[in-house]
């Protein structure tokens, strides 16, 4: 496993320059199979049920005392990492780019369904992490930054939005909308078909360099958030994971049309994503970094 | 001797910045497409109306009629606006121009083949406008509105309804898995970039005659049906208070 690994990341260097342009009018296997939609124009998105998912207090319902100012200020840290975060951010991410909703979206890894889970066990650190720890990992991996102290007032605001926001979810237990959505691989995933799809379905809000876009007034961070390259998450990141990623993209992406791409699509953009460049691992050395296959590819 | 390197690198240098700067210009205005698209967008040309008519002398749009603003707008929206506006999915024996095919859009079947077209956008005023115009008249139209410059006149609006429709343009609906308008259309509605108008400044009816277009098949013109599948999770009451909140959000617009 290992070795193929390491055998497709070196026919990946060497066809780099070697990416031809891609004629939109050809007939493609991979997108043969249409998305019909109904011809009356119904909708084409499986549309929740009222009551499916946990619904956190609304923002309006903050309350007005010391803990609700710190609620504001944690829901400000999370909504614009870049400006109330920025000491502990390494590239242009906020938290709500992949916490979709300000957290709120079921299926977008929702910080309500997060809390009352912690303290639990994690294969990434081997051992039980609180909800802090898990916090410092985003920071550190996702936002390519450092990770906050436990006790840095940014933590603890951090904590008091999603204690807010997790109001009357039972502890212990697994809600529905819980991280991602569950995907099945029925076949390789294949980057080819991956680009072709990154071309069509996302280019036009990431940018068709996936660098995305800033805002167009000076305001920090990004309109629509880079998937690779130096202002992205890291190779660390729970994102750089093929798997990880594809579940992301099929519960929420394109924006707005979650679960509109089959299962083996979404692993072909994850892996398409897993190929790009970006920040390097910061548990590993320069050498591994620039040697070795980023960790997380397809298994 | 010793000094010519340098004086190179400092060549080097001034030389690079002085090409970075320029390549970071932004690109001048086609000063002659428009006055082209003045003289047609105020006075009119045979068959095709004065645009200013309906769209206000300065593009700003008629709130009591319900027009929408150009001014401001991106140019290649407006084109794209006036293309889908011309073309008549059900015409016979027309030259398609070859076009991407978009699966994500409803099939169209015709006898012997699937077409999946960009979309149509069907109004009994503008169709028949955009078919009289030629690709050039469209190019100097959108050069001239998207230059001129606009200021929205915030509209009051009651408090409840402004909470709510700033409920649904920040945050959406996350329980039904919708996303805010402002992710979008840009922070504050303001548009961003070719795909996504703006909502800040446009008459809050049109905005709801728009997304009603949506839902019964009027208008299915969005890029990867973006818009369509937002439309159809909107409620009358969200479109209401949606639309209320961007008719109060202020804005200027002025061609950098
Ligand atoms: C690049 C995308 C990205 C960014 C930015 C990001 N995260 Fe995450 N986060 C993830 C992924 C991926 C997971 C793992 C979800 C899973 O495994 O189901 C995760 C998990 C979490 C969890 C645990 C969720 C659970 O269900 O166990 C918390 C809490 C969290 N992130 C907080 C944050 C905070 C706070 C920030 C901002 C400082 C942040 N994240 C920024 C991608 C991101
Ligand atoms: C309509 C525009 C749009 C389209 C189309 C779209 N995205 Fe996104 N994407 C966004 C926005 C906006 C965010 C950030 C979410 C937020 O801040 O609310 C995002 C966030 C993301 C993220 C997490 C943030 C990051 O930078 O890593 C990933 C991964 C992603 N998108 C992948 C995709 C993929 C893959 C596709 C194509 C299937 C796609 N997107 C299509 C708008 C879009
Ligand atoms: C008789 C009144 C009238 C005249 C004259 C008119 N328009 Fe319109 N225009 C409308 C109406 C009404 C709409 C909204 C139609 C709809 O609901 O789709 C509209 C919509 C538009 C839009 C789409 C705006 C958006 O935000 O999507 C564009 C672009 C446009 N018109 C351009 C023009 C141009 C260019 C001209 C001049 C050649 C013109 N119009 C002349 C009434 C008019
Ligand atoms: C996933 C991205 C996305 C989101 C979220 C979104 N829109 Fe849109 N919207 C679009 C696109 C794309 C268009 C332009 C379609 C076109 O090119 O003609 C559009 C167009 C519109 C228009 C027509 C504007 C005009 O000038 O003709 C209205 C009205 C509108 N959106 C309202 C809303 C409202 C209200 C919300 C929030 C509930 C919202 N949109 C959220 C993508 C989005």
């Amino acid at each position: 496993m290992k070795l193929q690994l390491i055998l497709l990341w070196l026919i990946l260097i060497s066809s780099i320059g070697l990416a031809q342009e891609l004629d939109p009018l050809e007939v493609r296997p991979s997108l043969a199979t249409p998305r019909l939609s109904i011809p009356t124009n119904l909708t084409t998105v499986p549309v929740v049920n009222p009551g499916e998912y946990f619904v956190p207090p609304y923002v309006e319902d903050i309350p007005d005392d010391n803990f609700g100012e710190l609620v504001k200020i944690g829901r400000n840290i999370f909504v614009n990492t870049q400006k109330y975060g920025k000491r502990y951010v390494g590239n242009g991410l906020n938290c709500t780019n992949c916490h979709l909703s300000e957290g709120r979206k079921a299926n977008a890894a929702p910080l309500w369904a997060a809390y009352g889970l912690y303290p639990m066990y994690r294969h990434k650190n081997k051992e039980v992490v609180t909800f802090e720890e898990r916090i410092q990992d985003c920071f550190k991996y996702s936002l390519d930054g450092i990770a906050p102290m436990v006790d840095s007032p940014e933590m603890e605001a951090l904590v008091a939005y999603a204690h807010w926001l997790s109001k009357g979810v039972p502890v212990g237990i697994a809600l529905p909308g819980r991280g991602f959505t569950p995907i099945k691989k029925t076949r390789t995933p294949s980057t080819e078909n991956g680009e072709i799809l990154y071309k069509t379905q996302c280019a036009i809000c990431h940018g068709k360099d996936g660098l995305g876009y800033k805002y167009e007034d000076d305001r920090p961070g990004y309109m629509f958030p880079p998937l690779w390259g130096p202002d992205s998450f890291n190779r660390a990141a729970g994102m750089n994971k093929v798997k990880t990623a594809a579940q992301f993209i099929k519960a929420n992406m394109p924006l707005g049309k979650g679960f509109t791409l089959t299962d083996d699509e979404a692993l072909d953009i994850g892996l398409y994503m897993w190929i790009q460049s970006r920040p390097y691992d910061p548990r590993r050395s320069i050498i591994t970094n620039i040697f070795m296959p980023p960790p997380g590819g397809c298994e | 001797m010793k000094k010519l390197p340098k004086i190179l690198l400092i060549i080097t240098l001034i030389g690079g910045s002085l090409v970075y700067w320029i390549q970071n210009q932004p690109p001048p205005i086609d000063e002659a497409a428009r006055q082209a698209g003045e003289q047609l967008a105020t006075k009119g040309r045979d068959n095709i109306p004065a645009c200013t008519t309906c769209h206000g002398s300065k593009g700003e749009g008629n709130f009591a009629a319900n027009f929408p603003r150009l001014a401001g707008l991106h140019p290649d929206y407006i084109i794209k606006q006036l293309q889908d506006y011309a073309r008549d999915p059900l015409q016979t024996g027309v030259k398609l121009e070859p076009i991407a095919r978009d699966y994500s859009k409803t099939p169209r079947i015709y006898s012997d083949l699937t077409v999946y077209t960009p979309g149509t956008r069907k109004d009994p005023i503008m169709n028949n406008i955009a078919k009289a115009l030629t690709p050039t008249d469209r190019k100097n139209l959108a050069t001239y509105f998207s230059t001129l410059p606009f200021q929205a006149t915030p509209q009051p609006v009651d408090f409840q309804t402004l909470e709510r429709g700033a409920d649904l343009a920040l945050r959406g609906k996350p329980e039904y898995g919708l996303p805010s308008c402002d992710s979008c259309h840009g922070p504050d509605g303001k548009g961003f970039g070719p795909y996504f108008p703006p909502l800040a400044g446009q008459p809050p009816q049109y905005l709801i005659d728009q997304i009603n277009k949506w839902q019964t098949g009027k208008r299915d013109n969005d890029s990867l049906a973006l818009m369509q599948n937002i439309a159809n999770q909107l409620t009358d009451g969200d479109k209401m208070n949606a639309a209320a909140y961007f008719s109060n959000r202020s804005l200027i617009v002025n061609w950098k």
